[in-house]
């Protein structure tokens, strides 16, 4: 086809794009991957029983909040990933502190317990399924920004696919909970940040395959 | 005739807008901008880089929602740009062979053009942040003027000026260290 026709046909029928249609769009993917994977968990797996006396607790909350910051901040920086120019992330050292906070109120958590307890509590009842389940229930998240992605611009994929992959994982977490009964910040620091890291990682990996354009 | 980034801006904008007219308008723009691009960075026959043309065209249709509204309009082409020519060269497998490399690897005025770069860095600090980077861009890096405008986020005029001002002020600066 020549230019001049290649031209024509796609100033043919242009569709408007809204003000902030990247952030709709990232939102869109999020969105639909977290009601699949949201309905993979109630239906799969089960909300704990004790789920609205356990939102009444610390112990959830803290869990919630520990996800929830470092979704937002990869969600962040997706969104800089997602253009061209993506400019500085200096500001993705931020997503250290809610780390250091749950190490904090898991230093305080070990000198409340004795410490012939401590191994009971850092692994849990689910340390061993934890990680990989995060990591399933990221994938319909991860699937929903590649969608996304497809009408983006990222132009360095490594770092793209794990920001995706970093996002996925942590609302991955985020919905996990209201599955997982375990109550130990260690535990969540451990088992939850493996299992993210791990999202982070796979995303890292395909990130120069799939999401290349 | 080139246009300018303001000019390519508002088409760009009225294009989000859902305005045809203005968005052709910039794709027809963008051609001999595009072509001259990868002319000057490509040694491949015109096919490949009219390929290349479609191709960034193609994207900068499709993924326009990637563009910010705020930010300068030719910087972002240019990084499209950039993208699908090394997508390009990655595809087509094109990478140097060892044997012509090689000059380049044991060049043995490896230290002296080493002691070179280390020079102009050094003069190139005694300048202003803008008046170094215009001058970097331009006669070091070999950019053009348009490319150098569009990354530093300041006019074309802007550059020349910079890179007047401050070869002047070096030339001065070096006649001056001279006994």
């Amino acid at each position: 086809m020549n230019t001049d026709q290649l031209i024509l046909s796609l100033s043919a029928d242009l569709r408007r794009v809204p003000r902030h249609a990247l952030a709709r769009r990232i939102g869109f993917g999020m969105a639909g991957g977290g009601i699949v994977a949201l309905t993979v968990v109630m239906s799969m797996l089960g909300v704990r029983p004790d789920l609205r006396i356990a939102m009444h607790g610390f112990a959830f909350w803290m869990k919630w909040t520990y996800t929830l910051s470092l979704g937002l901040g990869a969600i962040y920086a997706v969104s800089r990933l997602a253009r061209p120019l993506s400019g500085s992330l200096r500001g993705l050292w931020l997503l250290a502190v809610p780390v250091l906070v749950l190490a904090g109120i898991g230093i305080g958590e070990l000198s409340r317990t004795p410490s012939q307890d401590w191994l009971a509590m850092w692994l849990g009842k689910s340390w061993m399924v934890c990680p990989w389940l995060v990591l399933t229930i990221s994938v319909p998240i991860f699937a929903g920004l590649l969608w996304s992605f497809r009408k983006l611009a990222p132009t360095r994929l490594r770092a793209a696919g794990a920001a995706a992959g970093l996002a996925a994982g942590a609302w991955a977490a985020t919905i996990y909970c209201v599955h997982c009964p375990e109550v130990s910040a260690l535990f969540v620091l451990t088992w939850y940040s493996l299992g993210i890291l791990l999202a982070a990682g796979t995303g890292a990996l395909l990130g120069p395959r799939l999401l290349r354009w | 005739m080139a246009q300018t980034e303001e000019q390519l801006k508002t088409w760009m904008l009225d294009g989000l807008d859902g305005d045809a007219a203005a968005h052709g308008a910039l794709l027809h723009a963008l051609v001999p901008l595009l072509r001259s691009f990868y002319g000057r960075r490509l040694r491949s026959a015109a096919d490949d880089i009219e390929d290349l043309v479609q191709e960034t065209l193609i994207a900068v249709h499709t993924r326009r929602a990637a563009y910010d509204r705020e930010r300068p309009f030719t910087a972002w082409l240019y990084a499209v740009a950039r993208y699908r020519l090394i997508d390009h060269l990655r595809r087509r497998k094109i990478s140097v062979s060892l044997e012509d490399a090689a000059p380049d690897l044991v060049d043995e005025d490896f230290e002296a053009a080493f002691q070179a770069r280390m020079d102009v860095d050094t003069l190139l600090s005694t300048l202003s942040v803008k008046q170094a980077r215009a001058i970097r861009d331009t006669h070091v890096e070999g950019k053009s003027v348009v490319e150098a405008a569009a990354e530093a986020g300041i006019g074309e005029s802007d550059v020349k000026v910079s890179v007047h001002r401050g070869l002047k002020l070096l030339a001065a600066r070096i006649r001056g260290s001279r006994p």
